[in-house]
Order: C-alpha cells, then structure tokens, then sequence
C-alpha cells in the first residue's frame, strides 16, 4: 500500500507513446491545385487523457430508471474526445469499451506522456440532478521525511505519491473546467472541491475527476443531453488551463506561393 | 380386518414416524438459524446502541456533522452526555453521527453502519473500524463518499480535540477505497495546526472545499 510501490520519475522523462505533431501543411485539391481544404487538426498542446470510470463487471452507480454509470460516461468521453479533436488537441481514452482497467493502468496510460492531462468522468448516484462538480487531489501536508530519503525523493517520488507533484497545476485545472461547467450547469458550484480520489493518486499529470448528478432520473435519456455541454467545459476548461499560444492555429497555415 | 388395510395402516404409520422424526430436525434447524439470526441482530442493536456511559460524563453541546444540503455537511449541534475519555468520547459522536440524523436527508452513513472498534494511537491517530455496511450501502459516487467520510473526520476532530489523524478500516480491514472512488489508504487529518501552512499546501484550496481539508488524506 502507501509507500510500497514502484517508482516513478518526479519529472516525466518517458517518451509519449506516440510523438506530438507538427503543424501539417493544408491539403491541395488535385482536381483544384488553387484551392485549399480546411487544415487537418493539428497535435501541439497536451494529450487529453479522458478517463470514463468503472466499465465491465464495475457498473457504477445505477438509476432506477435504468441509466448505468459505466454506459453514461463512455458516451460522455467519447462526445467530449469529439469537442477536444475539433479543438485540434490529441486525445487517448483509457476505454473505448466495455472493460475495465486497474486504477494503476490508466494511471500509466497519462503517466506514458510527456505533457498530457488526465480526466475521469463520473456520474454519481446523488446529488441535484444536472449539476456537476470537479475535484482534485490535494495533500494538504507533505509527509516528514529524513535527511537521507529526502535526496532520493527529490528525482523519485512513490507511485502511490505521483499526485502530490501536481496538486496545484491540478487544482488550477480543475477550477478552470468548474468555472466553465457552472456556466451551462446551473446549480453547480463556482469552484471546485479536493476529495482524495484513488483514481488520481499516480497519475503524474495534471488530474482532475469530473462527477455529473445523476443516474437518479426516471428517463436515461435525459443524461444524454448533459453530454455536449459537458465536452464544450472540458474543452474550454482546458484552452484556459493551457493558453492558447502552445494550442494550435485555428486558421489555416499558409501555403508556399499562395495568393 | 382385510390384509390390504393392515399393510395401508402399517405403511401410514411408518410414514407418520418418519415425518415426525424430519419435522423435529426441521424444527431443530430453524432454531438454531433463529438463534444466529437473533444474536447477529444483537451484536448490531449493541453496537448501534448509544448506552456508552463513563463515570466521567458530562452533559454538553456536541457537534455532529450532517449533510446540510446536497455537497456539504455542516455542525448540528447536540446536547449529549459526553465522556472525559477520547476514545469513549469519540465512540458516542460516532454512534450519534450513524444513529440520529435530524432528518433522513441528513444521513451521510448508511442506516446499517456499525462502528465495530475505535482506538486512539499515542501519536493521536484514531483508527474507526466500520462495518461491511459502510462500504458496501455506500450510496456510488465522490460526493456521497466525501461526504460520508468528511462527517466522520469532523465530528471527530470537532468533539475530541486531541486528535491529529484518522484511519478508516472496514471490517477491520485496510481497504482501497471506500466504495470505489475515496482512497482510504491514507490517513484523513484531523485538528490541523494553526500555524502558518507548510510549503506546498495551496491555501487556496482551504477556501474553496467544499467538503473540507479533513477529507484529504495524509501518508
């Protein structure tokens, strides 16, 4: 448990798994060599690691309508992976099925990247209905260490501990998207709470987990029509938390010797 | 009388025995299923039962953490006899925090809870032992087990103000979460220090929780 895990390097030095890449060049009709299509998007920024919880025999919560949490949130990830590639922003999801990764494999999944940010997507069994709420891990006091562990720690932390590196740009993230959430989910708070939540702990990345209230309705349906004001926050969240100078371009890159 | 109904009479009785026999068994195993029954419903009137008195009780206001509407909890506060003993003391604000929410809206801990065993460590870290209940009637989700857990650590740390840390065990065990989001791994802080904060904690996180830093674990 605590403190008995692998390793892991405190400054991610781990090749992505795939490269990041440069801004392509604008394809040319070959029926219209004048004519240009619109960019291909572009991957400059971080990796969007986007998380739905649970999956396989872990349904999550369940409504009594019939909505199962497992379901609710992989077509929440997948609507809101659509928004961030539109964003031009890569995006990874740790399921696009119906299994169900340890919490240490997604965790590795955000972890394998050098600039990556890690999202989990929940939906609770509580809560008013159509509010959303994001929380961070917060390590509000650093554990005692001794002079002799304390130069080890400062290249290494614990798997168990990799969160704690990222507590404040997390935190930073996490009020982004909740400022953005609010907006489209009346009811929902202003800004977001710190809840020790073990899905977070080892990702060495900024992380934050989103819960949307809740399975509870008679109408599974009605969940459906949370997803795209869900995927818009995220996506705007995440243009706040990482400006728009290492995004990349909206318009069209010139081409060499067009007019 | 006719050979036939002496066989039919013989063949009845038998019957008739052998029933009797099978019905005593029957009757033998459903009490001893009572039995079990009866004493494991004991074992949880007793431990749900607020009959923990010391000589040392004194009647005051305690502070028992509900929810207070549908992400936060906030102080209720209680007249209750209290003991001078930590651990007896803080068995009766967790006995009253499972026990006797105001309304059922309030309630944070499943009805079916059973605090099994609390001791204190000389260092002032309290380990609660829960039973299965509290995991496994968990309503799913971050904000009902947030919550739970952060009416647990503040109704301690507001009663018994010895205490620095809590753990959480369920059915005396250490578990990973509490139904599968909180990490229960760690230890949960309880009467933080007022001196300044130390480096790396971000004081603006203290203000903007809504279920307070006592719901954050310590390793």
């Amino acid at each position: 448990m605590a403190g008995a895990g692998l390793l892991v390097a405190q400054e991610p030095t781990q090749q992505p798994t795939q490269p990041q890449t440069l801004p392509s060049q604008p394809a040319v009709s070959p029926q219209n060599p004048d004519a240009t299509q619109p960019p291909p998007p572009t991957h400059l920024g971080p990796v969007i690691v986007l998380d739905p919880a649970h999956g396989g025999t872990d349904t999550g919560a369940r409504g009594a309508g019939g909505a199962v949490e497992k379901d609710v949130v992989l077509a929440f990830a997948r609507t809101a992976r659509g928004e961030l590639e539109r964003q031009g922003l890569r995006v990874v999801m740790t399921r696009t099925d119906d299994s169900n990764p340890s919490y240490d494999d997604r965790a590795a999944m955000a972890n394998a990247y050098r600039n990556a940010i890690f999202i989990t997507l929940h939906v609770s069994s509580t809560g008013t209905f159509s509010t959303a709420r994001v929380y961070y891990y917060h390590f509000p006091n650093p554990p005692a260490q001794s002079p002799a562990a304390s130069s080890t720690a400062s290249a290494l932390t614990t798997w168990e501990d990799a969160q704690r590196s990222y507590a404040d740009p997390s935190h930073r993230l996490a009020d982004a998207i909740q400022v953005q959430l609010a907006q489209r989910f009346a009811g929902s708070p202003a800004l977001s709470t710190s809840v020790a939540i073990r899905e977070l702990r080892s990702v060495a990345e900024p992380a934050i987990a989103i819960e949307i209230s809740s399975v509870s309705v008679s109408d599974p349906n009605s969940l459906a029509q949370l997803a795209a004001p869900l995927a818009v926050s995220i996506a705007r969240g995440v243009t706040v938390f990482q400006p728009p100078a290492t995004l990349p371009a909206a318009a069209p890159v010139p081409v060499p010797g067009a007019k | 009388m006719p050979r036939n109904l002496k066989i039919a009479f013989g063949i009845l009785g038998v019957a008739v025995l052998v029933g009797l026999i099978s019905l005593r068994g029957l009757h033998r195993r459903i009490e001893h299923l009572g039995d079990i029954q009866s004493s494991d419903e004991q074992l949880r009137r007793d431990l749900l039962a607020p009959q923990i008195s010391t000589s040392t009780d004194v009647k005051v206001k305690a502070a028992i953490f509900w929810a207070a509407g549908p992400d936060h909890t906030a102080p209720v506060e209680i007249e209750m006899a209290l003991s001078a003993d930590p651990v007896q003391r803080a068995k009766q604000v967790l006995l009253e925090l499972i026990k006797d929410p105001p309304t059922p809206e309030q309630r944070t801990l499943p009805a079916n809870t059973a605090l099994a065993s609390l001791y204190i460590l000389p260092d002032g870290t309290a380990i609660a032992d829960f039973s299965d209940a509290l995991s496994s009637e968990m309503p799913s989700g971050i904000l009902s087990e947030g919550m739970a857990v952060d009416s647990i650590a503040r109704t301690l740390e507001s009663n018994v103000n010895t205490l620095h840390r809590l753990k959480i065990l369920i059915h005396g065990q250490e578990v990973e979460t509490l139904a599968g989001h909180v990490d229960l791994t760690g230890f949960f802080d309880l009467n933080p220090p007022t001196s300044p904060p130390v480096a790396g904690a971000s004081p603006a996180a203290q203000t903007t929780t809504a279920t307070g830093s006592s719901a954050n674990p310590r390793r």
